[in-house]
């Protein structure tokens, strides 16, 4: 009797959550409503991406033994291939569009032509994990401002190598100020060695403010833009799945 | 002997209004933060995850005779939760791998995305309610004359349906609403913030504050699961103490009591 009383509390418990998760789902399914969802983005934006904070930095002893990797399979064009097997000889990092000068760096330039940075950060996933890795390689500002970034520009689009299974490449992008963050890193190095495959070889971004989909990996071109949407989605492969654009929390 | 009744003005208007307005907003950041676990069903006691060793897990594994079996892990501790927890509907008629049923998230369906949606813009709204409320939150600060009612209170409530209503919270009142708010939900309020990376650039202390990121995830969902205790308790009281007369109270301000005079 103690037992079917239990089980009848247990049953309008679950029955009342039901209720509410079809009702929270057919708002969900409204067009209308799923998008006024994301008015608090604005919101997050105005108040945690005001000034520059540095993300914590961490010692070398707190580095994950293993970087856990996520998001695509690594790319698998034939010329990806080539490159992975000959040190990327034959690569080239191009950054154009609204820039006064458009120039191509293969990794030797890359190396000769900036300071080396590094930092220990935390990697934050959206899923929930976190991994902690040494990431050395050119501050973003010092790479764009090599090429003089032009008034006009308002975003910093960084084009991948990697697909999803559709063939759909991955990119992302930053606003100029995020992208003049003294963090934000084109790394390749992780842990003081080249970038492994699985990681982003072998040029990644490293953004440690915001959340690891913001980390393009396999980046092959950076372009200045003076606004995001047309094929440009809105602003990277993730955020045209729904997820933000601001991705700080 | 009749006893006389009246009635005492109980809940100010703003109390009523984030009492409702706040529930809603919990059960949602619940149901959509179970959603937003499914995505690593893991918890870790350290700043970064060592996937390894998780303090907790919900996850599903084959059996010998080939069928899935839904688990909860706490260390090396593991309960069998096939059905609910670890391996359960999917939300379209079958069973699958998933930390926390359909019938349980927002949406029902997985999907990160939408999760995080519901989510953040709930979260503000909790946020919104609980500074509009914060200075009737002192009406909560227990008494002395309160703890030293309060052994005869808990005697009293061995029986609940035999407590009768009074113009004033009693001590166990006073003291749960007191754990919840001042306790219970700023540890959740903080922790959920310490997951923000760029929270975490503005404010280190913050995600140290709980032994770092990972274990601020582990603060935030133990969180929700004292708030979900105490909802069931909050409501069996609810029920057990006068179902209409508490209702009521909560929505026209209004609680009738036995033989109190009023001034």
């Amino acid at each position: 009797m103690k037992l079917k009383r239990r089980n009848f509390l247990g049953i309008i418990a679950a029955t009342s959550l039901t209720g509410c998760a079809r009702l929270a789902t057919s708002l969900n399914d409204n067009q209308g409503f799923h998008n006024f969802l994301l008015t608090p983005e604005r919101l997050n934006l105005a108040i945690l991406g005001a000034g520059q904070p540095l993300a914590q930095e961490y010692t070398i002893d707190d580095v994950s033994a293993d970087f856990r990797a996520n998001g695509f399979d690594p790319p698998g064009s034939d010329q990806y291939a080539r490159w992975s097997k000959s040190g990327w000889r034959g690569y080239e990092l191009r950054v154009d569009g609204l820039v006064d000068r458009p120039q191509s760096y293969d990794l030797v330039a890359l190396r000769q032509k900036f300071a080396m940075r590094s930092q220990i950060t935390r990697h934050d996933c959206v899923e929930g994990w976190s991994v902690i890795g040494k990431w050395s390689g050119v501050r973003l500002s010092d790479l764009l401002a090599n090429g003089g970034v032009k008034p006009l520009a308002q975003y910093v689009v960084f084009h991948c190598m990697d697909t999803d299974m559709m063939g759909t490449y991955y990119y992302e992008s930053l606003s100029v100020s995020q992208a003049a963050h003294p963090q934000a890193l084109l790394a390749y190095e992780l842990n003081d060695k080249p970038i492994p495959i699985k990681n982003g070889a072998p040029l990644r971004l490293k953004v440690p403010t915001q959340l690891g989909y913001k980390s393009a990996k396999y980046v092959q071109r950076i372009e200045l833009v003076a606004s995001l949407g047309g094929s440009l989605g809105s602003g990277g492969y993730w955020e045209d799945q729904g997820y933000e654009w601001y991705a700080g929390i | 002997m009749k006893t006389s009744k009246t009635w005492v003005y109980r809940h100010p208007l703003a109390v009523r209004v984030t009492h409702w307005v706040s529930a809603l907003a919990l059960i949602v950041l619940a149901m959509s933060g179970m959603q937003i676990f499914n995505a690593h069903p893991a918890l870790y006691a350290s700043d970064a995850s060592h996937f390894d060793h998780p303090a907790l897990s919900i996850r599903s594994e084959l059996a010998p005779d080939a069928s899935e079996i839904g688990y909860v892990q706490i260390g090396s501790w593991r309960v069998n939760t096939t059905g609910v927890l670890g391996f359960g509907p999917d939300g379209a008629g079958g069973m699958t791998e998933r930390a926390f049923p359909s019938w349980a998230t927002i949406p029902t369906y997985q999907d990160l995305a939408d999760g995080r949606r519901w989510h953040i813009f709930f979260a503000w709204i909790f946020v919104l309610c609980a500074a509009v409320y914060a200075r009737f939150a002192l009406n909560l600060v227990p008494t002395r004359a309160d703890l030293r009612a309060l052994p005869s209170t808990l005697r009293e409530h061995l029986v609940p349906w035999r407590v009768a209503a009074s113009a004033h919270l009693n001590s166990l009142q006073k003291l749960s609403y007191f754990g919840i708010v001042f306790v219970v939900a700023p540890i959740v309020i903080l922790s959920g913030l310490a997951l923000s990376p760029a929270v975490d650039a503005h404010a280190h202390w913050l995600p140290q504050m709980f032994g770092g990121r990972q274990f601020a995830r582990l603060w935030h969902f133990a969180g929700m699961i004292v708030l979900m205790l105490f909802f069931v308790v909050h409501i069996l009281m609810v029920v057990l103490t006068g179902l209409v007369n508490n209702l009521r109270s909560m929505i026209s301000g209004w609680l009738e009591v036995p033989g109190a005079q009023a001034p």
